[in-house]
């Protein structure tokens, strides 16, 4: 990929990142990175990509336990049908599960091998606050509601290379929300809106508005800045994406019509994610990624073969072949996660309230796929926490330690890092190819 | 709480604390990185761009001129509240052709119920998506246009300080937020702005149990939150099967809109709550769009909080559910939340415990009275401190972008709607992160620096601005609040870029 040419003004994007990185350093406490791990990624490590699901998908209709009598006693007019090899049942994975048949673009995935879920997942803290939650997910510090920052910021700071003008280097980008907390904190991450505002640098297009307005900015404080920052990695941003989908070999142009085949909150994911590997493949330091989609919160008719939530699920699944299309080198992974799981039961109006324990879904060539991991203990009511939802048996910090040692090197003290005071559970050991 | 295991990870608080200092002591942040140590006091044109920005969204010449008028920029926003209250309790001044939205809630269940018939029996192509902002589209496009109205009815009346309140405006974004609905969930659409006026505005310096009474009655949060649909365990639905409870929004109405998430309340609770609910529904037919179904209502007893319910017999019923709103509205922990959430938009991304605490004393000593809360805030040292300084939300920026520039037009009393401009607001706030009446889940937009002084998304605002003023003339009334750098910059731009670079400049993006 061609970059494009830098107005003069911009300097080069390096010195331009290293004033944004230093805007961040100087919020930093003075032992800033004293402690800062020594295992580092290098250029030839997997890229991560991770997909939040915000609302609590119903994991139970997504990776559906047929093989359990109580998930049809408890769920009389939402649950999914047990496969029969017709369209509008679960699709068979194994003896256990099957996946909801709006999904069924997965399935080649798992019959490579690709693609595993852990099917009791989730955070140690029992909240059913949506907003904790996620917050405890973000952070990596279940229980702790504000002033953390979000772990995947941390392993950008983890990943800086000693050198100085690594501190100038973006490693993470989020595509969609203004400002999710996971990417929160002191290293520099960039962070593209959603959908077609990725892709126009409006007035700022014109040499001479541009010059006028970074005029304004050519101060040293900290927004001057980060205003300069911005215009570079945007206009970047911009050209990037341009360029790509108008080169006709990319697969851009399939994204139009794959969006039609999904409904929904979720749909606009699949733009997201097309942006996302279009930079991360242009900006070859970027090796973490953030996509997130709402519209899982289905407390009241969520349907179930059809309908809502398969609306959602259909969406999603398109989006993820998308990125293992994109995200297909040995060491890259794609996590799904969702910030708790909903109630084992159906509540009185179709749909599902808030629970505890849910899937976690991986994705990637090291992945031990086409199985699952982890221990499932069935929604009997003795098994269930506070006698109505699925328990957590493994905890999400784990997965994601598994995850983090395996595709991207981080070592037991950066482990500690992003997650203080996680326990390493072996139970997970196999969840990675060697 | 700072984490003993990773101390090179600075507290949110002692972040923003540095931030803080970072900015303090002038209006100018240029001028801040050079600044040595912080005045106390602001400056009058300061003081007067921080109650005109705080209290409404942005000078125009007018009230510039009003604040001039006074002996201080405090007086001002104090008078805002009586003022503010007086023009709550009189019907929003609606320009024509943006009645519709605000028509009585039967008649907007009946446009919702003639658009699905509309649909039914139109083939598929005479479904071809409709264009055009404000266009009356027909019944087929009736939420549509509604939600359009909803839109042009928020920029138009907070945008005009001539015709709304600025205060008022201000009041109906920070309790529409604190009460979020989410425009596109289920039949959500028509009734968001009708919600806006008789929920947010109505009761904007009220007392705060009627505003929250009147949000769960409305059929925006009914619908938003399920609660329409939750009925007492065993109650009989389609085909032989039975209905039963919805959590949703009796969780939402203690995390969220009262107790927050730490407010002491438990699982239990929650399925109490829910309970108590069970029956209050939406009613196409009422003038206010509610019904309380008798028969859908679990009679059992219940335990919330401690208290039973219903409380004796005459209290049972509907009555067991305002019972339980006024008892949440009046807990100290709501108190405490408010305060924090009030001081958070008015002060500061991290306030005082000290500003805090008196707010919710204000609160609890005044049984929810929102304008003594208002009084405390504005009087209060914190507020008009100049290490409190705020960053604009994009709403704010582009409000205020919007109320400098038709300053510029003339007789604005008699500006006709700008459909440009609004639909170019519209878009800059979807680009930047906040589109209006679409924030998806029940905790709405946060307003602190942290969530919105974002790299690219501050090129945005830029590029609003300029693209927001082209051909307009230049709000000179502005220089009055910009830094001589900043002016001096301008005046050596090119003229017809100077309107926008005002808007564009750093000293704008505070408020």
């Amino acid at each position: 990929m061609q970059h494009p040419k830098h107005h003069p003004r911009f300097g080069d994007r390096r010195r331009l990142l290293a004033g944004l990185a230093g805007l961040a350093g100087a919020w930093a406490a003075p032992t800033a990175f004293a402690q800062a791990d020594r295992s580092r990624v290098d250029a030839q490590t997997g890229r991560m990509v991770l997909v939040l699901l915000r609302g609590a998908c119903d994991g139970l209709s997504a990776l559906v336990p047929y093989a359990d009598p109580d998930y049809y006693a408890r769920r009389p007019t939402i649950a999914i049908p047990a496969p029969d090899g017709t369209a509008q049942t679960a699709l068979r994975l194994d003896a256990q599960f099957g996946l909801h048949p709006a999904m069924a673009a997965l399935l080649p995935l798992w019959q490579q091998g690709v693609l595993a879920f852990i099917p009791a997942a989730g955070s140690p803290d029992p909240t059913r606050s949506h907003f904790d939650a996620q917050y405890h997910f973000e952070s990596g510090i279940p229980g702790r509601s504000s002033g953390n920052s979000g772990w995947m910021n941390r392993l950008a700071g983890l990943s800086r290379q000693e050198a100085d003008a690594s501190l100038s280097t973006v490693r993470a980008l989020a595509v969609g929300e203004a400002n999710p907390a996971i990417l929160s904190g002191d290293a520099a991450v960039q962070r593209v809106p959603r959908g077609q505002a990725a892709i126009r640098s409006g007035a700022l297009a014109s040499d001479r508005a541009r010059a006028a307005v970074l005029d304004l900015y050519a101060g040293d404080d900290a927004l001057s800045r980060s205003f300069r920052a911005g215009a570079q990695s945007r206009m970047q941003t911009a050209e990037t994406l341009r360029s790509a989908m108008a080169a006709p070999t990319n697969a851009m142009a399939t994204e139009t019509q794959a969006a039609d085949n999904g409904a929904g909150p979720a749909r606009g994911l699949l733009l997201d994610a097309r942006h996302l590997a279009t930079l991360m493949q242009a900006e070859p330091a970027l090796r973490l990624g953030f996509l997130s989609a709402g519209g899982w919160d289905t407390h009241a008719n969520q349907g179930h073969t059809r309908g809502l939530l398969a609306n959602n699920l259909g969406s999603l699944a398109a989006t993820l072949v998308q990125l293992r299309q994109d995200f297909s080198r040995p060491d890259d992974v794609i996590i799904v996660a969702s910030e708790f799981g909903r109630t084992s039961a159906e509540n009185g109006t179709g749909g599902t309230d808030h629970g505890h324990g849910n899937a976690m879904w991986l994705i990637g060539s090291r992945v031990r796929g086409g199985r699952w991991h982890g221990q499932w203990d069935g929604l009997a009511s003795g098994n269930l926490h506070e006698g109505r939802d699925l328990p957590v048996r493994n905890d999400y910090r784990a997965v994601l330690a598994q995850a983090l040692r395996a595709t991207q090197g981080v070592s037991a003290s950066g482990l500690d890092t992003l997650f203080p005071g996680f326990a390493w559970d072996r139970s997970l050991d196999a969840l990675f190819r060697a | 709480m700072a984490l003993s295991r990773a101390p090179f990870q600075p507290r949110r608080r002692r972040l923003l604390v540095g931030l803080g200092a970072a900015w303090a002591g002038t209006l100018l942040p240029q001028a801040a990185a050079r600044a040595s140590p912080a005045p106390d006091v602001l400056a009058p044109d300061a003081a007067a761009w921080r109650a005109l920005s705080r209290v409404g969204y942005g000078p125009d010449t007018r009230s510039a001129q009003q604040v001039r008028d006074l002996a201080s920029a405090r007086d001002w926003a104090l008078q805002q509240v009586d003022l503010a209250y007086a023009t709550s309790q009189q019907a929003p001044q609606l320009p024509p052709g943006l009645t519709g939205f605000n028509a009585p809630l039967p008649s907007l269940f009946e446009g919702a119920r003639r658009e699905r018939e509309a649909i039914r029996q139109s083939d598929a192509e005479a479904m071809a998506p409709s264009r055009g902002f404000l266009n009356d589209l027909g019944p087929r496009q009736f939420n549509r246009t509604m939600l359009q109205q909803s839109a042009a009815w928020r920029l138009y009346s907070a945008s005009r300080p001539d015709v709304e309140n600025p205060l008022l405006a201000r009041l109906t974004e920070f309790w529409f937020n604190h009460l979020n609905v989410f425009a596109y969930k289920g039949p959500v659409r028509p009734f968001v702005g009708h919600y806006a006026v008789h929920v947010a505005r109505a009761h904007a310096l009220g007392r705060f149990e009627d505003l929250l009474l009147a949000s769960a009655r409305h059929p925006a949060m009914l619908f938003y939150l399920d609660q329409f649909q939750s009925v007492a365990e065993g109650s009989p639905g389609r085909d032989g099967r039975t209905r039963g409870l919805n959590e949703n929004y009796a969780r939402e109405l203690m995390e969220l809109h009262t107790l927050g998430v730490g407010g002491g309340y438990t699982q239990d609770d929650v399925r109490a709550l829910a309970r108590i609910l069970t029956g209050w529904t939406v009613s196409p037919r009422d003038a206010d769009g509610f019904q309380f179904l008798p028969r859908r209502h679990d009679s059992g007893p219940k335990r919330l909080l401690g208290q039973d319910f219903p409380r004796d017999r005459l209290a049972a019923g509907e009555r067991e559910g305002e019972d339980a709103i006024r008892l949440l509205a009046r807990h100290p922990a709501t108190a405490r939340r408010i305060a924090v959430r009030l001081a958070q938009y008015f002060v500061a991304d991290d306030p005082s415990p000290a500003l805090v605490q008196q707010l919710a004393s204000t609160f609890l000593a005044s049984q929810g009275d929102l304008r003594e809360v208002m009084r405390t805030l504005l009087q209060s040292p914190d507020f008009w401190a100049p290490a409190n300084r705020l960053f604009k939300t994009p709403m704010d920026f582009a409000l205020s972008g919007l109320i400098a520039l038709q300053d510029g037009d003339g007789d604005t009393a008699q500006a006709p709607l700008d459909r440009r401009r609004m639909v170019m607001t519209l878009a800059f706030l979807n680009d930047a992160g906040q589109p209006l009446h679409s924030w998806q889940t029940p905790d709405g937009y946060r307003f602190d620096a942290a969530t919105w002084m974002v790299p690219e998304a501050l090129t945005r605002r830029a590029d609003f601005a300029l693209a927001l003023a082209r051909e307009s003339p230049e709000p000179r009334f502005l220089q009055t609040y910009l830094s001589a750098d900043t002016r001096a910059r301008i005046a050596q731009a090119p003229p017809a870029l100077r309107s926008g670079l005002m808007l564009a400049s750093p000293d704008f993006m505070y408020k």
